[in-house]
């Protein structure tokens, strides 16, 4: 054995440099092996993941080109405001969700909890988990704004230092938002720890208000006046608050569209790009006083917040859902009461766990929105069925996203606990069962309830509105059946977080066959229903294709149509469930 | 090479740690007693820096852990109740991690790097990815880490939680040799035959109070006659006996 040596002999505090030296190879460490393993152990998902998102590239970007190409015809002087509001409202979410995250990763996370217990500084910390903040509040703008910008460039026939400088000027910028997120969260848990959630709560609902009214006013004008030259006028002068001087949105704005602009020739402009790379060097300037000032207050605030935030005592929980809970169980000791009190379990934790139905208010809540909105755009009876139906594929998108992400690992989560379960006298087959219905009631009763508001704001007719309910009713259940039985099927039992579980292999196929099942019970639904409307606009000229199409528009056509729709959501609902079941009976916890 | 000076950290209305003054020399091995919600992971949290006292200060090798913790972490090994690690790293390469961090030459690091391996066993899976860790794999190599830089104190809390029968022994021999060596080991413990068997002193918390401070001897010397066994005692020390045999 090796003899002790002085302590003075063998360790040392490190300097700043050598601290940020040793956290950039643990991340390029951690990062390595997440990609390998990914490589190795996610294929399928790591090509979904590339495909969907080159897709989503090449489509942004042919939206951009042709919406560039319109607004360089008749509208240039539009751009600049353009620019100026995109970036100043993406600069507003990125303060928050950096904020967001910097809160879980400096104040909740068992890394931080391990950090703070070695010989490292403070604004080191605070530096790596800023770093790792940032990288994913900020990877939506890379991949929403460079086929944007890219596509601008070309539809202005700009040189190449304005491609060269995207990058940068992107970098500098997020950095200013982020470095402000993580100021805020340091002052906030520093300075108000009592304070906190419910300044952070009033800010939020303040933002959001904002955002609201603000979208409100740009879309409810006179139903006449929607979509004129006039309109556009009104709505783009609203935008012209955003223009302000010393935002770092109007800097990058304003740097890029220097950067962008050439010379008579089509070459880059001297006098431009020295104006541009000044632009730059202010959000650099900037960027890095931002983050000069977050590591002087996390040397500050850093670890005192930490000690005061595990001070804090949670509020005692009220039990104000209680006569729901128990209204559901019931009193009697009938057979199906061990399934409701499964349900009732679950329940109670959806309750509880404010990432489940914040999100799920978020996303139905917007969804809501917008429908209550559609009014407001007066559409032609052709366009109004082909958006009655485009809802309806988007409501049941949203659903796919929290049956993956929620009612997936919930069986493998349960897994985790089987002894307990394991323990009861309840038949396994009502544990899965449980979870159907759980996801399935959950699921029907918002979903119906916004495709009924959508058909109504489109004036609808009532026999569509009947065939949107009844696909709306297969989509449920079987986007429950695939994730319920799924999640039964491909249990991962050694996984405790539910966000992991879903992003495995099993939650990918999840949420492939669940957009394929959406894709075909709404195409399937909304084709006779065009047929028919296709019959009637295309005139006498086209008689023997208007019969044609006509018959196929006809109740034959829709009756055949509906019974497709059923039978794809009863192997949606059963095949994955009979799948579940069998797999749930034999496994071995 | 401990200092406690009148202690108290609170958390809103409840004091999870009143008054608490203690000192800890040079080489002793001192067990932490009490019931659940007594205070002494408080007691170890603040010790490492990651609670603040309201009141008082704690100093280790001197360093005042609040005002100077830089210092006082470099002298400080620490295994938590729950083993921390990084998922996506091998187990020699969290040991590398934390050798860098105390500033360790690389010559030595590596050295002490195969020293901890061996000494708990870790050669079969250290080039592993540690998600792939059972719960006892994982207290092994936090062991391991924190006594790398060979620190001049050692805070356990629940050190034996998940490890087996054989790595108990090897901990508590380690503990042992360390002690004599110069180590100052702070722990917190459930277990009393631990206690019985390897503190020099032992500490009793209820309610946030150091109700016993002294050797385990003295502990039996102070409490009622009739007590004959340590569970016993202390029962009686932390009110929770019951009556019970």
């Amino acid at each position: 054995m090796i003899g002790r040596a002085a302590p003075g002999e063998s360790i040392r505090l490190i300097g700043l440099e050598e601290e940020a030296r040793l956290f950039l190879r643990l991340r390029i460490s951690l990062v390595w092996q997440a990609v390998r393993s990914m490589v190795t152990g996610s294929r399928l998902r790591l090509s979904l993941v590339i495909v969907l998102s080159g897709l989503f590239w090449g489509a942004l970007y042919g939206l951009f080109l042709e919406a560039f190409t319109f607004l360089d015809v008749l509208h240039a002087d539009v751009v600049p405001l353009l620019f100026n509001a995109f970036f100043s409202s993406l600069m507003v979410m990125l303060v928050f969700s950096a904020g967001i995250l910097l809160y879980g990763g400096l104040y909740c996370s068992p890394e931080a909890r391990l950090l703070l217990t070695l010989p490292v500084r403070a604004e080191t910390i605070f530096g790596h988990k800023f770093r790792e903040a940032m990288w994913f509040s900020s990877w939506g703008f890379v991949l929403l704004g460079s086929p944007m910008l890219v596509a601008y460039g070309v539809v202005r026939d700009s040189a190449w230092p304005y491609y060269a400088l995207l990058l940068p000027f992107m970098l500098a910028f997020v950095i200013i938002p982020a470095g402000l997120g993580g100021i805020c969260c340091l002052l906030l848990v520093g300075w108000l720890p009592r304070l906190r959630l419910h300044l952070f709560t009033a800010c939020v609902t303040l933002a959001c208000l904002g955002a609201l009214w603000f979208g409100w006013t740009l879309v409810t004008e006179p139903e006449a006046d929607t979509m004129s030259a006039a309109w556009f006028e009104r709505a783009f002068s609203r935008l012209r608050i955003t223009e302000q001087k010393l935002l770092p949105s109007w800097w990058l704005a304003s740097g890029l569209l220097e950067a962008a602009r050439t010379d008579r020739s089509g070459r880059f402009d001297g006098t431009s790009l020295a104006e541009a790379v000044k632009f730059l060097s202010l959000l650099v300037a900037n960027a890095l006083m931002v983050q000069l000032v977050a590591g002087g207050l996390a040397r500050v605030a850093y670890r005192r917040g930490y000690s005061h935030l595990a001070g804090e005592v949670p509020a005692k929980r009220r039990r104000r859902a209680g006569w729901f809970d128990r209204l559901l169980v019931g009193s009697s000791s009938s057979p199906g009461r061990p399934l409701r009190l499964l349900l009732v379990k679950d329940l109670r934790i959806f309750r509880r766990d404010i990432s489940q139905w914040s999100q799920f208010l978020i996303f139905f809540g917007l969804l809501g929105l917008y429908f209550v909105n559609l009014r407001s755009f007066n559409y032609h009876n052709t366009y109004a069925s082909m958006i009655g139906f485009l809802n309806l594929a988007v409501v049941g998108l949203i659903l796919s996203t929290f049956t993956t992400r929620f009612v997936y690992p919930m069986i493998s989560l349960e897994g985790r606990r089987f002894w307990i379960l394991g323990l009861l006298p309840v038949d396994r087959d009502q544990i899965v069962w449980s979870k159907f219905l759980f996801s399935f009631v959950g699921g029907v009763v918002p979903c119906s309830v916004l495709v009924f508001l959508s058909d109504c704001m489109l004036g609808l007719p009532w026999r569509l509105i009947a065939i949107h309910e009844f696909c709306c009713l297969l989509l449920c259940a079987g986007l429950s059946g695939i994730a319920v039985g799924l999640g039964a099927r491909m249990p991962d039992l050694r996984e405790s977080s539910p966000s992991k579980i879903s992003s495995g292999f099993g939650g990918t196929l999840c949420l492939v066959l669940s957009s394929l099942f959406i894709m075909l019970v709404v195409v399937v639904a909304a084709m006779p229903t065009h047929l028919f409307l296709l019959s009637r606009t295309l005139g006498p000229t086209l008689m023997a294709a208007d019969g044609l199409l006509a018959s196929a528009g006809g109740p034959w056509g829709t009756a055949l149509s509906m019974l497709v729709v059923a039978l794809a959501g009863l192997a949606a609902t059963v095949i994955p469930m009979r799948l579940g079941l069998r797999s749930f009976r034999d496994l071995e916890a | 090479m401990i200092e406690f000076a009148h202690v108290t950290r609170t958390y809103g209305p409840k004091t999870a740690v009143s008054d608490l003054s203690l000192a800890i020399p040079r080489g002793e091995l001192f067990a932490l007693l009490g019931p659940n919600g007594a205070g002494k992971t408080t007691s170890i949290k603040m010790l490492v820096g990651l609670l603040h006292p309201a009141k008082g200060t704690i100093r280790i090798c001197g360093h005042d852990v609040v005002a100077d913790p830089r210092s006082a972490h470099l002298h400080v090994g620490y295994v938590p109740d729950e083993p921390c690690l990084y998922d996506k790293l091998t187990g020699r390469e969290f040991l590398w991690f934390i050798a860098d961090m105390f500033g360790m030459p690389r010559h030595l690091a590596g050295d002490r790097i195969d020293r901890e391996i061996t000494c708990f066993e870790l050669g079969e899976f250290a080039d592993d990815l540690s998600e792939s860790y059972s719960l006892g794999m994982k207290q092994r190599l936090v062991f391991a880490a924190s006594l790398l830089h060979d620190p001049d104190v050692l805070v356990l809390d629940e050190p034996m939680v998940g490890l087996d029968p054989r790595s108990v022994r090897i901990v508590k021999d380690l503990l042992a040799a360390r002690t004599q060596d110069g180590m100052t080991v702070f722990m917190s413990t459930h277990t009393l035959a631990m206690a019985e068997e390897m503190a020099d002193r032992v500490g009793i918390m209820v309610r946030g109070q150091l109700r016993f401070l002294g050797t385990v001897k003295e502990l039996r010397g102070q409490v009622a006659l009739e007590a004959n066994s340590l569970e016993q005692l202390y029962l009686e020390l932390t009110g929770s006996g019951g009556g019970g045999s």
